[in-house]
């Protein structure tokens, strides 16, 4: 037995009160003149036995009735017996991802996810908690009506969500309630992707996964535009999942490029050199299913004229060599608008600034630095070997290489790192380079990912216009990212726009490209799509997700009305206010008997 | 034919409120006297004693007719044997007396007082001599008997005398009325008999083998008889300060059993000793207690 308002069996001393009142009864306050008392003494002495034990009884009977109304008000739970569900803290967690947008039965599976959730709720009883999780992982606590009033508003989501956040959220919520039922209520399409890295939780776990099969789905699986910034060439590669041929469209903003018929296992690839220019859409789509929302996958691409670079002797002939290879690609041009050199020569930005040749140099090249406002400089000289990281680098050593000193706080990536520091680090119009691209200090040169890392370098961080993103910013809806300083806006191809500061932000829900504006300037662009993972909409049965959740707390249910009830089933305790009220009644009809008998003998 | 209103069918407590004990105790005794349809006065000897003025109600034969034709105002003879009796009314003052159940009602030694008065007026009219004891804790006025046309004066004025002890003596009393009557009498006791039994009996034993007639009116409350009170309470004796906490519906019938068999009891052992015995309850008329001390007062005679 336990109690929800154990604070309410204080009243029970209340039951004190008529045992008090029989037991000090000699001691009544109130004194009445009758001169005839030794006739109630008389009466009292030769009828005490049948006094007494109505007395008693009657005692009795209050004292029960006082402490049957004291237990009742603190809402005791009861094992076995008792009306209703216990007090149950309950999370519902409402799969709202994209997947469930999939159509069975003449309806999207959302639909049947809502409307056992709304039946779930409205079998809560008003000494529950509750709460609502989305796929997203948003908590929303609330009263019952007001959770039913946001399940009728919710729509599904845009992206893939995370469940097991949600549901480790749910877990939580619940699991920090005092009420003695805690059970997190899962309604869910059970797509496996979607759960693979579901937790195991510490609460009880009701599962409803509606019975069916998943529709038969194609889906748009990847859309890659290579290079990102074409010059103006470029490869668009798109990956199709389709159970056979299907007839696909790729779009650049509103003019088709390509349509042909893909199957499953073969890649798309389509090179082309279009007429547009700066920051353009690019989209994938295919015929409509059951499931429409991976039919059609973004991408985004800046097109343009190749920078013009040149390369000073002081590089190295590495960089001499590669940059011929991408001249003659297409992907760089002869010119000064860009330069390749080392520190103690270069004298004008923007610039791939290289270590000098020669460490006697080293204050010349620090004192150029300084000179073009860049804020490193060339520190010691450490030949300790290391392996670098990031910036698609790893597995590059390096033998030598000067620690990299940052002067002023303006910004800057650190694009690599070497032993913990910094390797490679860009800003406005540099990237700054600790080692010499040389073999004897670093293997990067003589490495397969040189040519596309200068490729990048002088495409990208470099040959961009300043401020520009150089790539797109791939999203998944949303999801956090880092928006580039200065931009002001975001835009879609419909032209939707919307005021956005630089720095943080959250995606936008919708999927598509939105370009960061600037002004009235793209200078990138946001890639919204669904992961692919979305479009496997192979189910777990609710039988098999339950035990995964919730080990052998997990229920499963196919159905909304068993799932309603297994939910509520989970508290082992019921509330037996009820039953006490029913005792109480029955205490004082009694208890009125009683008097009203003893009275009517009186009478 | 209407008949008038008797004033000793009045309800007690309404006819307090008209007038003074002497005038009412009169209204009582004229109003008891009409409804007997005969004269009260038999009995009378042959022996002149005095003169006194006729009131209706006389026995024309005892009219003088000689002092009506010569005065013009009619006189009756009264006799040494008509007040042969020697009443003495032994009155309860003590403080359970000054207690009523009801607001609107009398309390018992109003009622009690009322009683006695009119019992003194009724004997007095019948020409006996009627002699007063009042007692509380002790005996507070003890008027000796007397037929005498002023005794009236002196029993309204005895019972308009302060009393209110705390305690009953009545054995005491009752010793005080054997030692005033020395003749064999009647001794008329009003009281709520809330007394020790014994020595009460036992001195109306000594009464009554002393060779008086002895009658015994046990004043009462109507609510000491129902005890229609409510709630729980402490219900203290005023003069013995005995205190009983119950609660009053949980012992009303068992009390009422009591009450009950307290009166038989009383009942019994005086008409064990040859003794009357009359319950009177202060909201009830005074034509019963007035009848019953009237046939009483007729048998002896």
């Amino acid at each position: 037995m336990s109690f929800l308002s154990p604070l309410y069996l204080v009243l029970g001393l209340a039951a004190g009160v008529p045992l008090l009142l029989h037991l000090l009864r000699r001691n009544i306050a109130a004194r009445v003149d009758f001169p005839a008392a030794r006739y109630l003494q008389r009466a009292e002495q030769e009828h005490s036995r049948s006094l007494r034990l109505r007395n008693l009884l009657l005692m009795l009977l209050r004292v029960l009735l006082v402490l049957a109304l004291a237990i009742a008000a603190a809402r005791p739970l009861l094992s076995g017996i008792g009306t209703g569900h216990a007090p149950t803290a309950l999370a519902v967690v409402l799969d709202n991802s994209l997947s469930t947008t999939a159509m069975s039965g003449g309806a999207p599976v959302f639909a049947q996810l809502r409307a056992a959730a709304m039946s779930l709720l409205k079998a809560a009883a008003p000494t529950d908690r509750l709460w609502l999780v989305t796929a997203d992982g948003r908590v929303r606590g609330g009263s019952r009506d007001a959770l039913l009033a946001e399940v009728a508003r919710l729509a599904p989501e845009e992206g893939a969500g995370d469940l097991p956040l949600a549901l480790r959220r749910a877990a939580a919520a619940v699991q920090g309630s005092a009420l003695p039922a805690r059970v997190v209520a899962v309604a869910t399409d059970g797509q496996q992707t979607a759960w693979r890295a579901a937790p195991r939780v510490d609460a009880p776990v009701s599962v409803l996964v509606p019975a069916g099969d998943p529709p038969r789905n194609h889906a748009v699986l990847s859309v890659n535009a290579d290079p990102p910034r074409w010059t103006p060439r470029g490869t668009i590669t798109t990956q199709v999942d389709a159970p056979d041929s299907i007839g696909y469209r790729i779009l650049l903003g509103s003019r088709t490029l390509a349509r042909g018929a893909a199957g499953r296992a073969e890649p798309v690839h389509l090179r082309v050199a279009p007429p547009e220019r700066g920051w353009q859409e690019l989209r994938v789509e295919l015929e409509p299913d059951d499931f429409a929302a991976d039919d059609v996958r973004y991408a985004a691409v800046w097109l343009g004229p190749p920078p013009r670079v040149s390369a000073e002797p002081s590089a190295g002939p590495f960089i001499a060599t590669a940059l011929t290879t991408l001249i003659s690609d297409g992907r760089a041009a002869a010119g000064r608008d860009l330069r390749i050199a080392a520190a103690d020569v270069v004298d004008s930005l923007p610039a791939l600034i290289t270590p000098p040749a020669d460490a006697i140099r080293l204050g010349a090249a620090n004192r150029a630095l300084a000179r073009l406002r860049v804020p490193w400089r060339f520190g010691p000289r450490d030949v300790a070997p290391a392996l670098v990281r990031g910036g698609g680098l790893e597995g590059i050593a390096t033998s030598s290489r000067y620690r990299l000193v940052r002067e002023g706080a303006t910004a800057s990536d650190t694009l690599a790192t070497a032993a913990g520091e910094p390797w490679i680090v860009s800003g406005e119009g540099y990237v700054l380079i600790a080692s010499p691209l040389d073999p004897a200090a670093t293997t990067l040169p003589v490495r397969a990912a040189f040519l596309p890392w200068l490729a990048d370098m002088i495409g990208r961080r470099l040959g961009a216009p300043a401020g520009d993103v150089g790539a797109p910013i791939n999203v998944s809806p949303g999801s956090p990212l880092q928006l580039p300083a200065g931009a002001d806006a975001i835009e879609n191809a419909t032209g939707t726009r919307r005021s956005i500061g630089g720095g943080a932000a959250t995606a936008p829900a919708e999927r598509g490209v939105w370009f960061i504006l600037r002004g009235a300037r793209r200078i990138g662009a946001i890639v919204v799509n669904v992961s692919a993972n979305e479009s496997a909409l192979a189910r777990l049965s609710a039988k098999a997700l339950a035990p995964r959740l919730a080990g052998a707390r997990g229920l499963a249910a196919s159905r909304a009305d068993a799932w309603v009830r297994d939910t509520f089933a989970t508290g082992t305790h019921r509330p037996a206010g009820t039953l006490l009220l029913l005792l109480a009644s029955l205490l004082l009809v009694a208890e009125a008997v009683a008097v009203r008998t003893a009275r009517a003998s009186a009478a | 034919m209407e008949s008038s209103p008797r004033a000793d069918q009045f309800d007690p407590a309404a006819l307090a409120t008209l007038g003074h004990i002497e005038v009412v105790a009169r209204w009582i005794v004229d109003g008891f006297l009409s409804g007997l349809h005969r004269s009260p006065r038999k009995g009378f000897s042959v022996e002149f004693a005095d003169y006194r003025p006729y009131q209706p109600g006389d026995d024309l034969r005892y009219v003088d007719w000689k002092i009506a034709a010569r005065a013009d105002r009619w006189v009756v003879k009264q006799y040494e044997e008509e007040t042969n009796l020697r009443a003495t009314l032994v009155l309860d003052v003590s403080r359970s007396m000054e207690w009523k159940g009801d607001a609107r009602g009398l309390t018992k030694r109003l009622y009690a007082e009322q009683l006695a008065a009119a019992m003194g007026l009724l004997l007095l009219r019948q020409r006996d001599a009627v002699g007063l004891i009042r007692f509380d804790d002790a005996v507070r006025t003890s008027v000796p008997p007397s037929a005498r046309t002023t005794q009236w004066r002196r029993l309204v004025a005895a019972l308009a005398e302060p009393a209110g002890g705390r305690a009953s003596d009545l054995a005491a009393a009752l010793a005080q009325a054997a030692r005033l009557v020395t003749r064999r009498g009647m001794v008329l006791l009003v009281s709520d008999l809330l007394v020790d039994p014994e020595p009460t009996i036992t001195a109306l034993r000594g009464l009554r083998a002393a060779g008086h007639d002895v009658m015994v009116f046990h004043v009462m409350d109507p609510a000491e008889r129902d005890f229609g009170m409510s709630g729980e309470a402490q219900y203290t004796d005023p003069e013995s300060a005995l205190a009983v906490a119950v609660a009053a519906e949980d012992v009303r019938a068992a009390y009422r059993d009591t009450v009950t068999e307290v009166v038989a009891e009383w009942s019994a052992a005086l008409a064990a000793m040859g003794a009357s015995y009359e319950l009177v309850l202060t909201n009830q008329p005074y034509t019963v207690p007035l009848r019953r001390a009237f046939d009483a007062r007729q048998r002896r005679t």
